[in-house]
Parts: C-alpha cells; sequence; structure tokens
C-alpha cells in the first residue's frame, strides 16, 4: 500500500533522503564484512538476511552509511576482491533481491549503503578472463593485458611482496603472459579496450539503478599501464575515473565514488580532479601516524602529515579510519618509520602481512579503553568523514593464527551465547571461528553485554557519533593546527559558519598542562561538549589547560551569554 | 501578474515571518537564512496562490525545510491576516487560512490532479471520493491549536492539515489514516486525499484531507470538565478508550502482506537499544537538573532510576512491534455522538520522520495515555485520590481484552507490567525535560510519575 502513498520507485534514494549533494561530507562510515555480521539462515556465513535484522542496531550507533565489502560471486582466493560476476551475489549472501531489499530497507531508516567495486581485475575464474584466454582469436581477447614477455613494464612495483614475485603470470592455456598488479588469480583488465570500459559502465549503472548510493572503488590507481612508467596514476586512469563521475552526475544524484588510492597526499589529492573525479578518497598515510603519535606520545607525525596535505576541492571529502578489513598499510611511510611501527606494533612476526600489520585496533592499542577513545577522538576531530570497522566499536580482537587477513574478519560478537549470537549453525560449519580467548573472546566481549553497560566502550562511541553528528564544523569546518610548546598535545581549531570548535588531546600517558595560544579568541567561554561545563574565558594570558593523561577536551568556543 | 513575484519575497520577512510562528519548531536555534527550494502555482488568478518549500538555515550550519502556501493579493483590495510582506502594490500572505485557497486545495485533490514545480511535482490524490466539491464550501475557519501544522475546516465537514516542516519519506500520519481508512476502522476520521511534493529536492507529504468531526470534545478538556464531578463517567469512557485503543491496535497489526504495516518479532537486541537510549536520557537530564523544590523528590536518584530501568531490560517475551499512534494521550482522543475518535497520527514532533515510522511495541501508545491520566489527575485537584490507579485500571484492562488472540503483547502479566514501566518512564523523562524546558508549573507530575514507578518495584 506505500506504494501508492509515495512513489514505488525504491531504487531511488531521493526517495528516502532530502537532496543532499555533499552528504558524505557530514557522513559517519561503518565498513561491514557481510560474512561476518550477522547469519540470517544458519548456514554459518553471514548473509543479506542476517545484515537486514541487524539494522535497528546500526540505526542505534547512528551510522550515516554503511561500506560492504565485496558482495559479489567469486572463489574467495582474495577475500571477495576476486570477482567472478559483477551481476550477481554471492550465494553464501542471498540473492540480487535479498541485497535489494536490504538497501531499501536500509534507506528507511535513513541509513545508505555503499559497496566495493573492482574495477581493476576479475578472478581468473571469471567468464571474461576464461574466454579471453582461450584463444588469440577471441574476442574478448584484448579484455586483459597479455604479453609475450613478462619483462615489460618494469618499473611497476609488485605489492604482494609476500605471495607475489612478479606482475606477470604465464597462462599455458593461453601461451602467454597476464598481467597482474596484486594476486596471480587476479588478471588485470585492460582499460584501453573501449569495450572494457563502457562494460564497466553498464556494472556501475546495473547496482545504481537498484539504488546503491554508490562505490568504494577498490584498486584504482592501477586501471591502465604505460611503457616507461610505474603505472600508478596514470592521465589515462583519471579520464577513466572522470568519465565514470560525468555518469553519475548527468544519472544519479546524490550517490558517491570512494577512492582506494594507497598513494602519498600529493598523489592521491589528482583523484578528486577539479571537483570532477571521485568524491571521496582514503587519506592513507594518516592513519600510520595516528598510531606512530600515540606511540611516541607526541604529536608531530600528525600535524606534520596534515600540514602536508594539499587543499581539495570543496565537494570533496577525506575519509578517515583507524582501521579497516586490511592489514594497517605501512606503504606510505618511511622505512625508518616502518621499522618503528614493525617493532612497536608486530613484536609477532605472525602480526605482518605485506607491508602492514594484520591486527585490529583493541589489541594495537593493548585494549586500552583511554587510548581507543583518544585514537576515535583524535579521528572524529580531523577533516574527513570517519570510517568505522565492524567490531571496532566494541573493542574486538583478532586471530593472528588465521591466514592471511582472516584474522581481522571474525565473526561479529552479538552476545556470549555460542558461536558469539553471530549463528545458530554448528561450530564447526562456521565460515571463521568466533574469537574465544578470555580476553577478546565473545564471553567478555560482545554487544549484549556492552549495551546494557552504561560505561562500555560501545555507548561511548555511540555517544560520540551523536556528538559529532550534531556540530557539522567537524564535517565541513576549516582545520587550523595550534602547535603548542608541549609536544605531547595535539591541538586544533574547527571552524564553520559561526561555530568555532577547540579540540585538545593528550598523547602521552602522564597528566599534563599545555598554554594555548588562543588570543584570536578573547573573551570567547570554552564549553567542554560531552558534559557541556563552561570552562574559564579566554583571557589576555595564554589559554592553561590540564589534561590527565591520555585525555582530551573538545570545547566548543561560545559568546558570554 | 505572475506567481513569480512570490519568488521576490525579501528573505529578511520571510524570515520574520517564519520564526514568529507556532509551527515554527526550533526555538532554540539561531536561524540565519531562508531560500526558497521549490515553488508551484496552484492559482493564478487573484488571490494568487503559490505552495512553496522553504529552507531555514541555522547558525551551526544545520538546516529545516518548511511548507509555505503563500496568497498574493492587491495591496488594498481587501485586509488580508498574516502578511509575510508588501511588494509592489500587492500584499504577500500565508494563504492556508484563506477560504479561497481551501477551496482551491479541495478542487486540486477532487481532481488528482498534477502540478508542475520549478524542479518537482505537486500531486494530489483521493482516497474513495472526496464528498464535498471546492466550489461549494462556503465557511472556512482555522482549527487553531496546533503546533507543528495548520488545519483550516471545511463546512463543519472536512479538515485541510498541511504539514509545515517537511522531511522526506511518506508522513506517518497518512500511510496510519490511509490504512485505517481502507481498513474501515471506525473509530479514526477517514482520509479522502492528500497532496505530496515529488522532485529531485525530496518526496513529502505536504497536506492531508480528512473528515472533520463535529460537536466533539476532546479527552483532556472532557477530563477537565467531568473529573470534579462526574469521575465515574469519565472513568468509563476510559475504559471504552481502552477497547478502541485495542481495536485500532488490533487492525493496525491485521495486515502481514503489507511490510510497512506487517507485525514483526523484535531483533534479540531491540529492548536493549531502547533502554541503553532512555538511560542515556536519563543520564543526561538529570545531570542538568537545576536546584528546584519541585524536584526534590527525584534529586540525586539518578542512579536509582538507571538501576531501576536496568532491572526491567532483561530479556524476556516482547510481544510484536506494530506500527502505531506513536504520540497517544487524551488531548487526541475526541469524544464525539458517545464513542472515541482517535486523531493526529504524526507521532511526537520531535523525533525524526524514520524513528516516528518505526514498528515498536503497541504498548508505548498504552504507556503514553497512561501519563495522561497522571497530568489529568493533576489538573483538576477536586478527582479523586484513587482517580489515577481506577482510570489506569479500567482503560488497561479494556484493552488488554480487545487485543486478546492479536498476538501483539506477551502473554505473561508480568512481561506487560515490565514492557509498560519501560515506556512509562520514557515518557516521563521525556516530559520531565519538556516541563523543565518550557512548563515549569507542571514538572510535579513527570517528577510523580518517576517515583511512583520507582516505589512499585
Amino acid at each position: 500500500m506505500t506504494q501508492t502513498l509515495a512513489r514505488a520507485e525504491s531504487g531511488r534514494p531521493g526517495h528516502w533522503f532530502e537532496a543532499d549533494p555533499l552528504w558524505f561530507k557530514r557522513a559517519v562510515f561503518y565498513e561491514i564484512h557481510i560474512r561476518g555480521f550477522y547469519d540470517g539462515n544458519d548456514d554459518g556465513s553471514g548473509d543479506f538476511r542476517g545484515l537486514t535484522e541487524k539494522l535497528d542496531y546500526l540505526q542505534w550507533l547512528g551510522i550515516d552509511c554503511v561500506w560492504l565489502l565485496p558482495m559479489y560471486p567469486s572463489p574467495l582466493r582474495d577475500g571477495g576482491y576476486d570477482i567472478a560476476d559483477f551481476y550477481s551475489i554471492h550465494p553464501d549472501y542471498g540473492t540480487v533481491d535479498d541485497f535489494h531489499n536490504f538497501v531499501d530497507q536500509a534507506h528507511q531508516r535513513g541509513i545508505r549503503v555503499i559497496a566495493d567495486l573492482v574495477m581493476n581485475h576479475t578472478s581468473s575464474d571469471h567468464p571474461w578472463f576464461q574466454e579471453s584466454r582461450s584463444s588469440p582469436d577471441s574476442p574478448k581477447r584484448d579484455w586483459y593485458v597479455w604479453s609475450e614477455s613478462d619483462e615489460r613494464y618494469p618499473d611497476a612495483r609488485v605489492i604482494f611482496v609476500d605471495s607475489e614475485a612478479s606482475n606477470w603470470t604465464w597462462d599455458p592455456v593461453a601461451g602467454a603472459y597476464y598481467w597482474h598488479r596484486f594476486f596471480s588469480h587476479q588478471p588485470d583488465l585492460n582499460y584501453d579496450n573501449p569495450a572494457v570500459r563502457e562494460a564497466m559502465l553498464d556494472v556501475l549503472r546495473f547496482w545504481l539503478d537498484l539504488g546503491i548510493d554508490g562505490f568504494r572503488l577498490d584498486a584504482v590507481p592501477y586501471l591502465f599501464e604505460r611503457d616507461g612508467t610505474n603505472c600508478e596514476n596514470l592521465p589515462e586512469t583519471h579520464a577513466y575515473l572522470k568519465r565514470v563521475r560525468a555518469e553519475i552526475d548527468a544519472h544519479y544524484p546524490d550517490r558517491v565514488l570512494l577512492a582506494e588510492a594507497n598513494q602519498w597526499p600529493a598523489d592521491v589529492v589528482d583523484y578528486f580532479g577539479d571537483g570532477d573525479e571521485c568524491h571521496m578518497a582514503f587519506q592513507f598515510p594518516v592513519m600510520p601516524r595516528l598510531f606512530m603519535a600515540i606511540r611516541r606520545e607526541e604529536a608531530t607525525p600528525i600535524v606534520d602529515i596534515l600540514e602536508q596535505t594539499p587543499p581539495i576541492p570543496d565537494n570533496a571529502q577525506w575519509g578517515l579510519f583507524l582501521r579497516n578489513h586490511d592489514e594497517l598499510t605501512l606503504e606510505m611511510v618511511t622505512d625508518d618509520e616502518r621499522d618503528y611501527m614493525y617493532a612497536e606494533y608486530a613484536k609477532d612476526p605472525r602480526m605482518k602481512l605485506n607491508l602492514g600489520i594484520r591486527r585490529r585496533l583493541a589489541p594495537l592499542l593493548d585494549n586500552g579503553r583511554d587510548e581507543m577513545e583518544l585514537m576515535t577522538a583524535i579521528l572524529f576531530s580531523l577533516r574527513g568523514s570517519p570510517v568505522l570497522y565492524y567490531g571496532d566499536e566494541i573493542g574486538m580482537g583478532d586471530n593472528i593464527y588465521l591466514g592471511d587477513r582472516d584474522g581481522v574478519r571474525t565473526p561479529m560478537q552479538w552476545t556470549g551465547d555460542r558461536n558469539g549470537g553471530f549463528s545458530r549453525a554448528d561450530f564447526a560449519r562456521l565460515y571463521l571461528p568466533p574469537l574465544m580467548d578470555p580476553v577478546y573472546g565473545y564471553q567478555a566481549v560482545n554487544i549484549e553485554a556492552q549495551l546494557r553497560t552504561p560505561t562500555s566502550l560501545l555507548r561511548w562511541v555511540h555517544r560520540f557519533i551523536a556528538l559529532r553528528k550534531q556540530h557539522p564544523v567537524f564535517a565541513l569546518g576549516t582545520w587550523e593546527a595550534l602547535r603548542p610548546a608541549n609536544p605531547h598535545i595535539l591541538a586544533h581549531v574547527r571552524r564553520y559558519e559561526d561555530e568555532i570548535a577547540l579540540c585538545v588531546h593528550n598523547l602521552s600517558r602522564s597528566a599534563q598542562a599545555v598554554e594555548l595560544d588562543l588570543s584570536a579568541f578573547k573573551g570567547l567561554v570554552p564549553e567542554e561538549m560531552l558534559g557541556r561545563t563552561a570552562f574559564p574565558a579566554v583571557g589576555e594570558l595564554p589559554y592553561l589547560l590540564t589534561l590527565g593523561g591520555r585525555g582530551f577536551f573538545w570545547f566548543l568556543l561560545r559568546s558570554p551569554s | 501578474m505572475s506567481v513569480e513575484i512570490a519568488t521576490t519575497l525579501p528573505e529578511d520577512a520571510l524570515l520574520a515571518f517564519v520564526t514568529a510562528q507556532r509551527w515554527f519548531g526550533a526555538k532554540s536555534r539561531e536561524p540565519v537564512g531562508v531560500r526558497l527550494l521549490d515553488h508551484a502555482a496552484l492559482r493564478h488568478e487573484a488571490p494568487l496562490l503559490v505552495d512553496a518549500l522553504v529552507e531555514l538555515r541555522y547558525a551551526a550550519g544545520t538546516h529545516d525545510v518548511y511548507q509555505l502556501l503563500i496568497g498574493l493579493r492587491q495591496s488594498g483590495a481587501e485586509q488580508a491576516n498574516s502578511v509575510i510582506a508588501e511588494l509592489d502594490g500587492w500584499t504577500g500572505y500565508d494563504a492556508f487560512a484563506d477560504p479561497a485557497a481551501a477551496r482551491e486545495l479541495i478542487h486540486l485533490v477532487r481532481g488528482s490532479s498534477s502540478l508542475p514545480a520549478e524542479e518537482g511535482t505537486l500531486e494530489f490524490h483521493t482516497l474513495g471520493a472526496v464528498p464535498q466539491d471546492g466550489a461549494a464550501v462556503l465557511r472556512v475557519r482555522p482549527l487553531g491549536l496546533e503546533q507543528s501544522n495548520t488545519s483550516v475546516i471545511l463546512d463543519d465537514e472536512l479538515i485541510v492539515k498541511a504539514y509545515r516542516r517537511l522531511e522526506a519519506g511518506p508522513n506517518p500520519e497518512l500511510e496510519l489514516l490511509a490504512f485505517l481508512t481502507r481498513h474501515e476502522f471506525a473509530n479514526v476520521p477517514r482520509l479522502h486525499g492528500w497532496w505530496s511534493y515529488n522532485g529531485p529536492l525530496m518526496d513529502a507529504t505536504l497536506g492531508i484531507v480528512q473528515r472533520y468531526v463535529p460537536n466533539s470534545v476532546d479527552g483532556w478538556t472532557l477530563a477537565l470538565r467531568e473529573l470534579p464531578d462526574a469521575p465515574e463517567a469519565f472513568s468509563s469512557r476510559l475504559r471504552r478508550l481502552g477497547e478502541v485503543i485495542g481495536a485500532m491496535h488490533t487492525t493496525l497489526a491485521s495486515d502481514s502482506d503489507d511490510p510497512a504495516f506487517c507485525p514483526e518479532v523484535p531483533s534479540a537486541e531491540l529492548l536493549a537499544l531502547v533502554t541503553a537510549t532512555l538511560d542515556e536520557q536519563i543520564e543526561s537530564v538529570f545531570q542538568h537538573l537545576p536546584d528546584l523544590p519541585e524536584l526534590e523528590p527525584i534529586a540525586g536518584r539518578s542512579d536509582e532510576v538507571r538501576d531501576f530501568l536496568r532491572s526491567l531490560s532483561t530479556f524476556g517475551p516482547l510481544g510484536k512491534i506494530i506500527r502505531h499512534h506513536g504520540d497517544l494521550h487524551l488531548g487526541q482522543a475526541l469524544w464525539a455522538d458517545d464513542d472515541w475518535v482517535i486523531v493526529d497520527f504524526e507521532g511526537e514532533p520531535a523525533r525524526t520522520l524514520p524513528e516516528r515510522r518505526r514498528k515498536r511495541s503497541p504498548l508505548r501508545d498504552v504507556a503514553g495515555m497512561q501519563r495522561s491520566f497522571a497530568y489529568a489527575a493533576s489538573a483538576v485537584p477536586e478527582a479523586p485520590a484513587t482517580f489515577e490507579e481506577r482510570a489506569r485500571a479500567e482503560f488497561l484492562g479494556a484493552y488488554r481484552e480487545a487485543v486478546q488472540g492479536s498476538g501483539i503483547l506477551p502473554d505473561s502479566d508480568e512481561a506487560v507490567e515490565r514492557l509498560l514501566s519501560i515506556f512509562e518512564l520514557e515518557k516521563a523523562v521525556y516530559e520531565l525535560r519538556y516541563e523543565l524546558d518550557h512548563r515549569p508549573d507542571w514538572l510535579g507530575v513527570p517528577v510523580a510519575g518517576i517515583v511512583r514507578l520507582l516505589e512499585a518495584r
């Protein structure tokens, strides 16, 4: 009946949202591994039915947009990033109808949905590749990058250094080498072929027509290859992304393209174009420096990288995160910094993977509650939209004895019951065992218990998300570092319209005093934002604050009333 | 003269007008600007009529969208009320109270018309026949009273109700009235039609046309009138009210083919989510309690209230969750022709539209009504001391009989009582905050309600 009350085009997100081309700048994102979230059909694997059942939780948590890890049919040799069919849903997760229903139910609750899409490559199981390798005369031969030799493009680095020796692999069926920037079972598509470029646009249209609010574009820097280059961030790649953006702008308002470009800030900003390429890009280099800063107890690593970050177009936004489904990547740090990070955060060699550390937030911070709050506060205070990783809101742990990145993709811990409340299937059928250790196991760490405990991390994260969303200054405001003399203190001012927020964080384990130069705000009264307590007005002298170890203050600077 | 003149209304005049209205909901926020987002001409001859969506912007960088029906008459031609601004020999005014506008709206609804706006479309719909022709309407008068909308009564036959603050998605009142009308539930004023805006900006319900209930008195007024002298008569009316609300919930839970109304088994953590939210509200309202004698009975008892809440929220049978009224109290029940008619299905105005559309336990409505009995007892000093207990028992007893067999409530009395206590506490905490901000004279009522819950355990 609702169909007659409001238009039946449930595929159109405008149906449930006020038009807002910049919604993503105000959004809090939440990254979900569908397989690990909730099992709706008792088969041991999370699915869209289960995810739909948990929308009440996501709505309560206050997040604005769900980011789904790959949901397509796949042999799952790379967590689903090896796509075997762009037009369907992995049978473990349900059907396209289940997906459509999930999106509609999420929209009805005011939650948007974006999904991972891998444009760069397919699974070697994809029919396109099978056809391509079958014969030099195959109409799909030019859909992939074939070569007689494995010598071409020598300047392109190998990314998965732990498993791949070369970007070329010999295919005995084709009698040729094929190009792959990631695993050898993930051949790169040939974007020099116009048919490939059109085929990928068709894929995007298919999901956009089903109502999806956008895509997280995996591995975008590698779409094209050119001799004499490192084959990353090429002008041709940017031109194609602009073509995708033009399609979105013309036919799909309020959708978002989020680029995964693990590059230095000066290169990443190119993915925004002049506001005509990707809407968002992850700010990868900030993340390891947040961990470096808290371990070294000094603000410099954070401030330095932020000040090196070039400005971005007004209609663009950074995506900021502490942890995600991959290893904590250390590609965008110096060799010295990487050694430091390994020494501090990956004491067991099992914790390392490729150029990174495969651990979750809580274990990285030694399960320190103050540290988790401080890191979240810093993340939420910076310019950009925060992206939370499922389970980190309750301080879930990891299992470094599971292979590849599975250790950070274990089942969501809903209750202290069997299988952590994730699934009613037999334990042996679960896609991965839930954590059961005494510190991070589901009996100690679960949503049910934390919901009932007013002082829990989950309840704190909930209040903190609400606080950030009440103040658009964090999403839209300018950022000015204060650089106080005390090196342990990270302090910055955010301004938007008439609102001024002052965020002061103590990275040290011990209590600190800091004098802040607030002369620009003389006469204003700092009001602490969580408890709404008024502090003394800013006067002539430097503003003196004392903070407990790993403590922070967020203030609104208000006119005295 | 073109209706485009409506787009030239000066911003400061629009801002001053909107912020002075009762239905302007953001009294505590500082508006810094207003902008016309889209508009459609409803009538091209005098008085010109323009249905407009305007955006109010606030200092913190947030905004709201409001609906205005702007009328334009030649200055001096006729005295118009609710003047927004004078410009170029024309008077721009808020036209919902103008009989010409009401007639035009009825005419458009009857015709299931579709009118182009600059960006979107205005669509008018009927549900069954609209009994009255717009042109034949003689008398139009404002209903008054309303807080988030504007209603006018046409010849004591129809009400045209326009929503002022707009949110994307169907208004829950439209959904509920349409559902109840189609399922022939007799104790609501039937819905005759509605109009909505569909466009790139949003899809939103702009207003509804429903039957007017003549010669009615609302339950609150009736309580004030009857409690001093005829408390027995009033209590028996509450018995009937319990039956009506029970029947309404049974109807709302009766159609499992309609996904928007199909009763659902709540998710395992729903109760924990509700109580976690309530716990935070309790913490925040108690954190800032002023030092007032009326608050003395609950002062410093925040932990006790939160412990009480925690003791209620252990898992147990929850019944079903369904669409429900959402803001039920005595003022939303009209007594007419010896029976109750339930009105105002918009839900609590402070909640967002997705929240107001959510399925929850129907006991939320029951709790709302029971809190209303406490207000009535407090408003009428002459009421018998036992009135509130009696009213609760009559209402709840009749309600539970009426919903028997519908499966929407948990089976055990204990579980029903437990859920009711949670929802009453939720309501009382909301009242506490509201009275602190708006009506300190009434603070005693929520305070007594909270104490009552604490002592009943």
